[in-house]
């Protein structure tokens, strides 16, 4: 079995941190974008973009507007519960899982991490550089996607300029989300054998799990941080009081971009770090 | 970078650049809302410091099931009858909309509040009962007004009743001074739309309902013969707004905006106390029971938003109720036919 071995300090006239992780972002973004998962990303952002455009159709055809128990569904409110719902609660995380995990983990997968670690420039520069090209290719998808929705569903019994503000929120929040996670994920991918199947769990499980659940441990997720930044789209129910009782347990503004901050920086390093230090068994 | 991914990423910031500018453009000019109804044309004679605006569809409300359900309900008023064989307008078919605004202060001239009533009037059946009744005919920057307890520019009649013909089908009710503000308004441009704050809250509400009135409490708790106790309480209250939609029910929507979270957490608990005591006193009141079971407390933040939906089969219980109560009045006959 080859072994990758780790580096030691990059030879004298070897590109900087900074420089190395633009590079690598630069080699990687192309990779990213005209990938087969790029293609099930714009499967998963495509379809509330065309169930926004088949409502739109349907009220300019001249359907009566939605309601339910007699309280007229307005485009607001369906924008509100498609981001709530569908991009922060599932698409973001998901997306995050996806990408985030298999940063370093296929180049490991297809044996082409040697070449990366062969070349002068800091390991964790690959790293942090991948990260990079994740984020910027996943918000060049998900953004549009969410442009789009706003402006097919947001007229139907609503305004573009009283939703403006909340749009460029909604934008900044799942940005902001989609490079938590994705930060979380790297660090899952860089530390763990299977890091797919630990970041599904952690999505899928243990988030819904100790968010419906009373008490300090839903502070051990990100998502309970990023609820945070969006009151505005979260739906109430005042049928079941657990619900009431979660819903009021939301991080303030500041708390939650602090938090979030130190979330990503941290993981971040911390990925970086792995990739720097440790050694990669490539199986022949 | 690749061509093929430099133009992918370009599109990309084209569609959201785009949207952004759409949404930019559409907030600085209050609206795009791309619908077919446009807002009010009564919005250019409402003042842009008003407090509070108010729309009703007046012909939607009229014609809808609800109203022909509480027809049998409630009886009809005679003073609707007067009014009808006085001035010759029916309530019920010739007034299409009501749109309200007020004034909490507007400079040496005060505070108060013009309705503009647009519908099918006979304005000289109108203008002759108003003479009848000691109003004065006058003309101010072109529209015909007419004033009632004296001519419009004495002092003592600033205050008074006054009726003012704006256009073909649109008039303004409201005291001299508010009339004449509608009017200056006009003239100048500077009306309710340029009021964004509350312009804002008006344009998503347009459409979703045949009523609704939009206020800021700030401009509201002014008004001189408020108590000082109630305007200390409705200081924690900046913007409220309330919806109604008639069709075949009625739903509503209540909104406030407070001044911080707190407020609005001690707002919704006040809520809450309010709907479970109206629970306990209801007892076994069905036609309560069902009302309040309508109403959903929601928001978050410094919202607090209140929605209830009364549905026609409420009317069917209360309408069953009275005739039960019809039949019980009724009196017994006694034996023999006396």
């Amino acid at each position: 079995m080859a072994a990758a071995r780790p580096s030691s300090a990059p030879p004298p006239g070897a590109p900087d941190f900074w420089y190395a992780s633009l590079r690598v972002f630069d080699l990687s973004l192309g990779d990213m974008i005209w990938s087969r998962r790029t293609i099930f990303m714009l499967l998963v952002v495509g379809l509330p973009v065309l169930m926004a455009v088949v409502v739109r159709l349907i009220h300019a055809l001249g359907a009566a507007p939605m309601s339910i128990e007699r309280t007229e569904i307005t485009g607001p409110m369906m924008f509100g519960f498609m981001i709530w719902m569908f991009f922060v609660r599932f698409c973001v995380p998901i997306l995050a899982v996806f990408y985030g995990t298999s940063l370093i983990a296929d180049e490991v997968d297809d044996k082409t991490i040697t070449y990366l670690f062969t070349r002068p420039i800091p390991r964790g520069a690959v790293l942090v550089g991948k990260y990079l090209a994740y984020l910027v290719c996943t918000v060049s998808v998900v953004l549009p996607a969410v442009v789009l929705v706003w402006l097919f569903v947001l007229p139907i019994g609503g305004s573009l300029g009283a939703g403006f503000v909340d749009l460029v929120t909604d934008l900044g929040v799942l940005a902001l989300g989609l490079a938590v996670y994705g930060a979380f994920f790297a660090l899952i991918g860089a530390v763990l054998k299977r890091p797919l199947l630990f970041g599904l769990a952690f999505v899928l499980g243990w988030e819904q799990v100790v968010l419906a659940i009373p008490g300090y441990l839903k502070r051990f997720s990100v998502a309970y941080y990023v609820q945070g930044l969006v009151p505005h789209t979260m739906p109430n129910d005042s049928a079941v009081s657990l619900i009431q009782g979660m819903m009021r347990e939301i991080p303030s503004l500041p708390e939650s971009l602090l938090w979030m901050g130190l979330i990503e920086a941290v993981c971040l390093w911390l990925a970086a770090r792995t990739v720097a230090r440790r050694e990669y068994v490539l199986e022949q | 970078m690749t061509k093929p991914t430099r133009y992918f990423l370009i599109g990309s910031v084209v569609v959201v650049a785009a949207g952004l500018a759409t949404g930019l453009v559409a907030y600085y000019n209050g609206g795009l809302t791309f619908r077919s109804s446009s807002e009010p044309a009564e919005f250019s004679y409402l003042p842009a410091g008003s407090a509070a605006v108010a729309y009703a569809d007046v012909r939607a409300v009229m014609d809808s099931n609800f109203r022909q359900r509480l027809r049998q309900v409630l009886p009809t008023g005679d003073e609707q009858e007067r009014l009808r064989a006085e001035i010759g307008v029916d309530i019920e078919r010739d007034i299409d909309t009501v749109v309200a605004s007020f004034v909490a202060d507007g400079g040496p001239a005060g505070g108060g509040a013009v309705v503009l009533v647009r519908g099918r009037f006979n304005e000289a059946t109108i203008e002759a009962k108003a003479v009848e009744h000691g109003g004065v005919v006058e003309s101010y920057k072109g529209k015909r007004i007419i004033t009632m307890g004296g001519p419009a520019d004495a002092v003592a009649s600033a205050s008074g009743g006054c009726v003012a013909f704006l256009e073909s089908g649109l008039l303004a009710l409201g005291d001299v001074a508010s009339v004449k503000r509608a009017i200056d308004t006009r003239t100048s441009g500077d009306d309710v739309t340029k009021s964004a704050d509350l312009m804002k809250i008006v344009n998503e509400l347009q459409g979703s309902g045949n009523a609704w009135v939009v206020g800021r409490l700030d401009g509201l708790t002014k008004a001189e013969d408020l108590p000082a106790p109630v305007r200390d309480q409705l200081g924690a209250v900046q913007l409220f707004a309330a919806r109604l939609h008639i069709d075949g029910g009625v739903s509503g929507l209540l909104r406030a905006e407070a001044r911080d979270d707190q407020a609005a957490e001690q707002l919704r608990d006040v809520v809450r106390g309010v709907l479970a005591a109206g629970r306990l006193v209801s007892g076994a009141d069905t036609r309560v029971e069902a009302v309040l079971n309508s109403f959903q407390l929601q928001g978050t933040g410094r919202t607090v938003t209140l929605s209830f939906s009364v549905p026609a089969e409420v009317f069917d219980i209360v309408n069953g109720l009275a005739a039960l109560g019809g039949l019980a009045e009724q009196p017994r006959k006694t034996p023999g036919g006396k």
